[in-house]
């Protein structure tokens, strides 16, 4: 029985067995969530830009616009990711919490990212990617790295032996971006039409 | 020890869009409203209307009387409205101006009327369109309420008060003998939905540019919308 001395400490994030080998990972693990991440935010650009929109519009029941749907939709999503920031800091010891904070942030997290989804794919499906305004620039280009962002966060998540400030960089990058991406959606639509369903 | 969490996430918002995607695709042809969000613009048609003080708020708004808090004694001299039917399936869009209204109903696709007639001080108004269409509507603080009837079938809607670019577009023209007629709805956020005619065919409208009017046709050629004032 040994215990190498030489093996980085375990900084808050479980570090997987074995950590006693190369104390980075080589860079080619992150070509991976890169590539995809560069692929998602292209592709869901380039879709918008290419397919004529078709400004067909699912609604619930009880909202009076589509607008108004996906405003909530986002509002809840923005209101999981800022439980996203807490659990997080929680997870990192910065913050009290409870031993169950990794699940709350695995799951709001989910639930942010799926209940983004359906506004993404109305956004893309009816809107397409618009230039016309700046916020609407914005909102496009955003809303495109968003779910890029997204993806190589999640697939960060299984590359082994990650320097400690990466995935709280990526993830408050993706927490950034969203907000930015509501700022220029729902925020404007609420101020714009009135806080409505 | 790779967490496979992360991709089932991924994976579970992949099904998921793709499902609203097919849903899309397949009830695709509810509403064949256009988007355009460059209704943050201006709007340099030569049109004459002045811009009703709408909720929508532009850089030149000065003092925009609360439209909830005036219970509308006497209807506005000249404002726009432009909102759905309740069941979502098509667009309603009234213009007043001087006691008169002119409104037009379109669901995208086939079904669309243009409606006349006079608003009273009340704030109702009864208009009539060609084959016997009715719209009668009331003005109820912000928005006008009523019902739309065109061929036996009606419709409840809801119209809140908008401004410019949002409204009424109408083109008429004739090209090569062939008569073109076409009608648009814009909404305030920026969505529209239309019908052009074409020797009596009408099908839906290829998008107008809020902005300028134009309309460029599949065949090449171009119209130009104009807002419809009474």
């Amino acid at each position: 029985m040994s215990v190498d001395p030489n093996a980085p400490t375990q900084g808050g994030f479980p570090v997987p067995p074995g950590a006693g080998g190369p104390p980075r990972a080589h860079p080619a693990r992150y070509l991976v969530p890169a590539l995809v991440a560069a692929a998602v935010a292209v592709g869901l650009g380039a879709y918008g830009k290419v397919h004529d929109p078709e400004g067909t519009a699912f609604n619930l029941a009880g909202f009076s616009s589509t607008g108004a749907v996906k405003s909530w939709l986002a509002t809840t999503a923005l209101g999981f990711a800022v439980l996203q920031v807490v659990s997080a800091l929680m997870v990192y010891g910065k913050l009290p919490g409870p031993s169950w904070s990794a699940g709350v942030h695995r799951w709001s997290g989910r639930i942010a990212f799926l209940v983004a989804v359906p506004v993404a794919v109305h956004c893309l499906y009816a809107f397409g990617y618009q230039t016309t305004t700046p916020r609407v620039l914005w909102h496009s280009a955003l809303g495109c790295f968003f779910f890029g962002a997204f993806s190589a966060k999640m697939l960060l998540l299984r590359v082994e032996r990650l320097p400690g400030w990466l995935l709280p960089v990526v993830g408050g990058l993706v927490f950034a971006v969203l907000t930015v991406v509501w700022w220029t959606s729902a925020l404007w639509f609420f101020r714009t039409f009135g806080v409505s369903t | 020890m790779k967490r496979s969490g992360p991709l089932f996430t991924l994976l579970a918002g992949l099904v998921l869009a793709l499902f609203m995607l097919s849903v899309n695709a397949t009830s695709g042809t509810g509403s064949s409203s256009y988007s355009d969000t460059s209704s943050d613009a201006s709007e340099p048609t030569a049109s004459p209307t002045t811009s009703a003080p709408g909720d929508r708020p532009s850089p030149t708004r000065t003092t925009t009387p609360t439209p909830s808090a005036t219970p509308a004694k006497r209807p506005p001299s000249d404002a726009r409205y432009a909102g759905r039917t309740d069941d979502d399936s098509a667009s309603v869009a009234i213009t007043l101006r001087d006691g008169e209204a002119v409104a037009y109903f379109c669901d995208g696709r086939a079904t669309e009327s243009w409606l006349k007639g006079d608003v009273e001080d009340d704030g109702s108004m009864r208009l009539t369109g060609k084959h016997g269409a009715k719209l009668d509507g009331r003005i109820v603080g912000d928005k006008v309420r009523g019902t739309v009837e065109i061929r036996k079938r009606t419709w409840a809607f809801t119209a809140p008060k908008t401004g410019k670019p949002a409204g009424v577009y109408r083109a008429t023209t004739e090209v090569r003998g062939e008569k073109l007629d076409g009608g648009w709805i814009v909404q305030a956020d920026g969505s529209q939905v239309g019908i052009l005619t074409r020797d009596g065919e009408p099908a839906q409208a290829p998008r107008l540019d809020p902005d300028t009017g134009a309309v460029a046709l599949a065949d090449g050629g171009r119209l130009t919308a104009r807002p419809v004032v009474p």
